[in-house]
């Protein structure tokens, strides 16, 4: 080593040893030694006991606060209206507003799951393990996925509310049942799609963005059937909600 | 107060204590790793943890708050029973009685009626966390498969529960539900004549709904549950971001 180099890291000559270079990257042992795991008593027990017991006095508080419904003895004779599945498939149940009843009530959900189930079949990239949205890009997307499915459904909900595809098309009858709404959802997740491809994404990132689509999707009509469905099923603001119209 | 440490020293010395509990208090890494091997319940767990996996931002603790929800639903549900007849005469009368003259009655229907919406809520967020972590990649693929089976499984174990009460709000929800599946090309009309047993929602259906929901349902449950909760041993705890840290190095960084 020439002279008038700085010498970073002088020998120490009564060692045996020296720091010998600076590298980027992780040693074998980083991550594995007993430094990066804790005993599961008491670590995880007490968050475990802890998120019990949260749970307890929220159900006890909001037990107290808020009965269970029970309406009038059930009656054949005398419908419900609106008649509302539970919360949770009122989502199925806005579908069925807009096209035919297989479709939204057992093929869409079906196939769902099935695609849901899939996912770790497609996406089989281990490198981004652990990462909430996979990367930057993913969050990016996943918002910008979000606010394309929130805008898209609404719109949807609100042109077939007043504008009617049946009005437009109604004959034969598989025209607004099947082939309208199978052909926007098929249509629009190809544009989601070509609009996600503009980050250059890889598979997951690709899979952030429609599982956000979906979520939105499937919160939003939730909330359509629970919120804004009165009489007749007709749209309306939560406000003006007809007693007996919250199904929960 | 002398005495009182010397009863539970002898206490805690007794062949009857010792007998049940036989590492002692955990005080120490031996102890601590013998107290969760010991017991069956604690055996669940891993002895240690990854410290990554403990972060509250990480797993928010849905997954245990699901499973607890299940616990509760199966004490207050099995407490219900009780005082509940599956028939179209006494159900609706059985629930006014619970509501007005059983001690606590209200109080466990509410439980057992927010419990189960807090489940299906809970349920689904924890789908969606672990979406959004990867936390189905490679080797736990069929693990995230059975929890989307969990999630149907919590969906129909509400919409079956649905029905008892029979009230108006429950006798219509389940007269919608039931048609939407009758209306499926083929099977839809056969599967839901399985389920109601006749042609409208009547006694048939209270029966089935209920045997399904108090028996059926809560076995596929549970042994679903369990195997999900094998697997997250199995396959090395939960998911965290050093597994992808050590996929990063074996195969190139994320960007190649």
């Amino acid at each position: 080593m020439p002279e008038t180099q700085h010498e970073v890291f002088p020998k120490d000559p009564r060692k045996t040893y020296g720091l010998m270079e600076l590298v980027k990257g992780t040693s074998p042992m980083v991550d594995k030694g007993p430094e990066d795991t804790v005993t599961s008593w008491p670590r995880l027990l007490i968050l475990e006991v802890l998120l019990m017991l949260g749970t307890t006095v929220l159900l006890l508080v909001w037990s107290y606060l808020m009965n269970a419904p029970l309406r009038e003895l059930a009656n054949p004779d005398v419908t419900e209206n609106p008649a509302k599945a539970p919360w949770y498939f009122l989502n199925l149940q806005e579908l069925l507003l807009h096209m035919h009843p297989a479709l939204a009530g057992v093929i869409i959900p079906t196939v769902m799951v099935i695609l849901l189930m899939a996912i770790p079949y497609i996406d089989r990239d281990r490198r981004d393990i652990g990462v909430w949205f996979a990367s930057k890009k993913g969050k990016t997307l996943a918002m910008w996925a979000g606010v394309y499915a929130f805008v898209l459904v609404v719109a949807l909900v609100l042109f077939d509310e007043f504008v009617r595809v049946r009005s437009l098309v109604s004959n034969p009858w598989w025209m607004p049942g099947v082939v309208v709404p199978v052909g926007i959802i098929l249509v629009l997740s190809v544009l989601l799609y070509l609009i996600i491809r503009r980050w250059r994404p890889n598979t997951r990132e690709v899979l952030v963005g429609f599982f956000t689509a979906f979520v939105v999707t499937y919160i939003v009509l939730i909330l359509f059937g629970t919120l804004f469905r009165g009489l007749g099923m007709r749209l309306i603001w939560p406000w003006n909600m007809p007693p007996g119209g919250l199904s929960f | 107060m002398n005495r009182l440490s010397a009863l539970l020293r002898n206490l805690r010395n007794s062949r009857v204590w010792t007998s049940i509990f036989r590492s002692g208090y955990p005080d120490n890494d031996e102890k601590r790793s013998l107290v969760m091997v010991n017991s069956l319940f604690l055996h669940l767990h891993p002895v240690k943890v990854k410290k990554n996996t403990l972060r509250a931002t990480y797993t928010f603790g849905l997954g245990i708050i699901a499973f607890f929800l299940f616990l509760v639903l199966v004490v207050t549900g099995a407490w219900l029973m009780f005082f509940y007849v599956p028939s179209v005469e006494r159900a609706y009368t059985d629930i006014q009685a619970l509501e007005t003259a059983v001690t606590f009655g209200m109080l466990m229907r509410n439980m057992h009626r927010w419990a189960a919406h807090l489940m299906v809520l809970t349920v689904f967020l924890h789908l969606c966390r672990v979406f959004f972590t990867g936390g189905y990649k490679h080797p736990r693929e069929f693990n995230w498969v059975l929890g989307v089976v969990l999630w149907v499984v919590t969906l129909l174990l509400s919409f079956t529960g649905y029905l008892l009460p029979w009230d108006q709000l429950s006798y219509w929800a389940i007269t919608v539900g039931t048609n939407m599946i009758g209306s499926a090309p083929f099977i839809g009309d056969p599967v839901r004549l399985l389920l109601l047993g006749a042609k409208e929602v009547g006694e048939e259906a209270l029966i089935r709904f209920y045997t399904l929901h108090i028996i059926i349902l809560p076995l596929v449950m549970t042994i679903l549950i369990s195997v999900h909760f094998w697997r997250v041993r199995k396959d090395g705890g939960l998911s965290s971001p050093e597994e992808g840290a050590a996929a990063v190095e074996r195969e190139g960084s994320k960007n190649a």
